[in-house]
């Protein structure tokens, strides 16, 4: 066992650190637009450094960089309190996804782009119907000549409308088993058949979206890992995001809880200092399983059910957290303030998006536990 | 940067395990425990090197001690590592009296005055040679275990048997150094090790249970409302491995870490171990309730521990306290809440 970091290490965390000092952007302003335009900048400026595709090969515009100094980079984002890049899905789920299953014609298109944030990525994989049981998806997608004509609605569907591609779960075959009949597709979303109408949420933000496809149009070269395997390709995507999201929910926690601690400070309610020492106490337990799932994933080369317990951990982390937040700030907490009052509301679907707190428990319980399916 | 045992450390876990396992039937357990049988292993413990084991570090202490809590060894062990570690030099057996009759949970303001008054709850002070005693002034003197009135206490834990101590003048060694503070974290590491094993041997009972026991024709463990008891005992179980090996290594190698590291895995492991063994008596329903069953005495021994060497409320007060500031010492920049 050893948690320390080598020199080569150290000296990327230095350059690192001192470089974000030197362009750290200042306080991200709080409406969705102007803040989208904030971290698009942001995302620019650390890919002119060759830091947005960190892990990625360097043939394809990332720096090569290894798992740990991934979470490195994450750790030192939280320390400087730096914003989150804008085109997260793209680099955290579909370049990963097009680096494992992507032909060299779609890398060579499709990488450089998400990387610059010139195009942003979004995920059409739930439906109305399919939330938890996503292989029960819908939507159709029928070959023409040489392309697919898609007919269907999603949901979800973060980014949406400031989307370029959209990685759409379809079904391909009706009469096969439902895993085995979906592809995995590359759709472009400025076209006359894609509808997005944004879907305001508890908050009263529409960061989410609806999205309609009445006869979309996808070339049949944007299939990604071959017709019907799309199940195959969808999970990767999954474990991508949940095995590279622990590292990134980590550090957001650890942000959010020097902010708070900044507002409680000197504090001698004991309930409050209870409350907020367990917080602590589990975003380090969170941060340390971190750890362990990436020795896990460097030995066996697979992610762990660390990623599991991870995102299920961070959503009952932050919940808890902006609760506290709330119940310290007392009979004001009655009044909307632009922090607090958000982030409240916003953690009430931690634990329902990027899996159910409910399908994670039930993938520890089966996968690792060996407890039979009910 | 590896977060996982060296293969030695894997060889002392793994040899610990067999070694425990072979010598601490749940027959034989019950036979010290409650039939009051003498522990027979202590020599065997002596040969194996374990009373000396945290010369090697404290990740190799908490591997044995992790071990010994899945055991549930009623072992005189882990009061003998909490004397030696506060006073290197003791020979022959040791244990630790720190909680005063009427005192706080505490543990770093004792009352006594040096050395009269009455201490409780100390473990195993019947086959101690020297009493490890806290005092006021946050003073630690060695006194022998001949030189005071030990009588017997009703332990709940009885792997674990408990005695007040009576000090009516008595004459102690006053132990001096810097290593004091070291010494207590290490010793809240080793409880919070111990817990980690009690969780993880419990976990695996409940999981067992909920495979082979059916109900309504299936499998309980088929049920969510059991699966996901099971899930949440594996995540606590796991956090605590995770927060306890971090601390034990924050010991050995990173000092500036270890305070906040100790007192993160005593309390999160004291909680960890309590909230798996109830829930898996719920798992196991009315059998899990029976004193035939041996689950109780995986609960009993995890509620003790988590009161031992201080508790997850004092120890999150701690954490607070190097958050938050101290309450008792308000400082001019405190900001207003909300």
């Amino acid at each position: 066992m050893d948690l320390t970091l080598s020199p080569a290490e150290e000296e990327f965390r230095d350059q690192l650190r001192s470089w974000i000092g030197d362009n750290h952007p200042g306080r991200e302003p709080d409406s969705d637009d102007e803040s989208f335009a904030f971290r698009r900048d942001w995302q620019r400026k650390l890919n002119d450094r060759g830091w947005a595709g960190l892990t990625w090969p360097e043939r394809y515009g990332g720096a090569g960089a290894t798992q740990i100094e991934q979470a490195i980079f994450f750790e030192e984002i939280a320390r400087a309190r730096a914003p989150q890049m804008a085109n997260v899905l793209g680099l955290t789920m579909g370049g990963p996804t097009l680096i494992a299953h992507g032909t060299d014609d779609q890398k060579e298109r499709f990488l450089g782009p998400i990387l610059s944030a010139d195009e942003i990525w979004c995920q059409g994989f739930s439906e109305p119907e399919s939330g938890s049981d996503l292989a029960s998806l819908k939507t159709r997608a029928v070959l023409k000549g040489d392309e697919y004509i898609v007919t269907g609605q999603k949901v979800w569907t973060t980014f949406a409308h400031q989307s370029k591609w959209c990685m759409l779960l379809a079904r391909t075959d009706q009469d096969a088993p439902k895993h085995r009949g979906l592809t995995y597709f590359l759709l472009d979303m400025e076209q006359d058949g894609v509808e997005v109408r944004p879907l305001v949420q508890i908050t009263g933000e529409a960061e989410f979206n609806e999205l309609f496809l009445e006869e979309a149009r996808i070339p049949a070269d944007n299939v990604i890992g071959g017709v019907d395997n799309g199940w195959r390709v969808a999970i990767t995507t999954l474990m991508h995001e949940r095995a590279g999201l622990a590292f990134a929910l980590q550090a957001r926690v650890q942000i959010a809880l020097g902010e708070l601690a900044d507002e409680l400070r000197g504090s001698d309610d004991p309930v409050i200092r209870q409350r907020f020492a367990q917080l602590a106490i589990e975003a380090q337990v969170l941060r340390l399983l971190a750890y362990r799932g990436l020795t896990t994933a460097m030995k066996s080369g697979e992610p762990g059910p660390e990623g599991s317990l991870g995102k299920w951990l961070w959503a009952d982390i932050n919940q808890d957290l902006t609760t506290l937040a709330m119940d310290a700030r007392g009979p004001a907490a009655q009044l909307v303030d632009d922090t607090w009052t958000y982030r409240f509301l916003r953690a009430r679907a931690n634990s329902i998006e990027g899996g159910t707190t409910e399908i994670l428990k039930n993938i520890v319980a089966e996968r690792v536990l060996g407890l039979p399916r009910g | 940067m590896n977060f996982d045992l060296t293969e030695d450390q894997r060889e002392i876990k793994r040899t610990a395990r067999e070694f425990l396992a072979s010598r601490y039937t749940m027959e034989k357990i019950r036979a010290i425990a409650l039939d009051g049988q003498p522990d027979p292993h202590w020599d065997e413990i002596a040969e194996l090197g374990w009373p000396d084991i945290a010369e090697y570090g404290i990740l190799e202490l908490a591997v044995v001690a992790e071990e010994m809590g899945y055991a549930l060894a009623p072992s005189p062990l882990a009061a003998h590592w909490a004397a030696k570690l506060l006073h290197p030099g003791l020979e022959g057996r040791g244990t630790v009296a720190m909680w005063d009759e009427d005192g706080s949970a505490d543990p770093e303001t004792p009352t006594m005055k040096a050395l009269t008054g009455v201490k409780i709850a100390v473990p195993n002070a019947d086959v101690a040679d020297t009493l490890v005693v806290t005092a006021e002034g946050g003073r630690h003197f060695a006194v022998k275990a001949s030189d005071a009135d030990v009588q017997p206490a009703r332990a709940m834990d009885a792997t674990r048997p408990l005695f007040t101590v009576r000090f009516d003048g008595a004459d102690g060694e006053e132990l001096t150094g810097d290593h004091f503070g070291r010494a207590w974290h290490a010793i809240a590491v080793m409880a919070a090790a111990e817990s980690v094993g009690v969780a993880a041997r419990v976990t695996g009972m409940a999981v067992d249970y909920a495979k082979e026991r059916k109900q309504f024709g299936r499998a309980i463990g088929s049920y969510q409302a059991v699966s996901h008891a099971c899930a949440q005992m594996f995540l606590e179980t796991e956090g605590a491995r995770s927060v306890t090996y971090w601390a034990a290594w924050a010991l050995d190698h990173e000092p500036e870490q270890a305070f906040m590291a100790a007192n993160i895995a005593k309390a999160y492991a004291s909680d960890a171990a309590v909230n798996v063994c109830r829930s898996a008596l719920q798992v196991h329903g009315g059998i899990g309730f029976t004193w035939e069953h041996d689950l109780h005495l995986f609960l009993k021994r995890a509620e003790a521990n988590a009161h031992a060497f201080g508790d997850a409320r004092w120890h999150r007060e701690q954490v607070a306290a190097a958050l938050l500031g101290d309450p008792r010492e308000p400082t001019a920049s405190a900001a207003p809440v909300a």
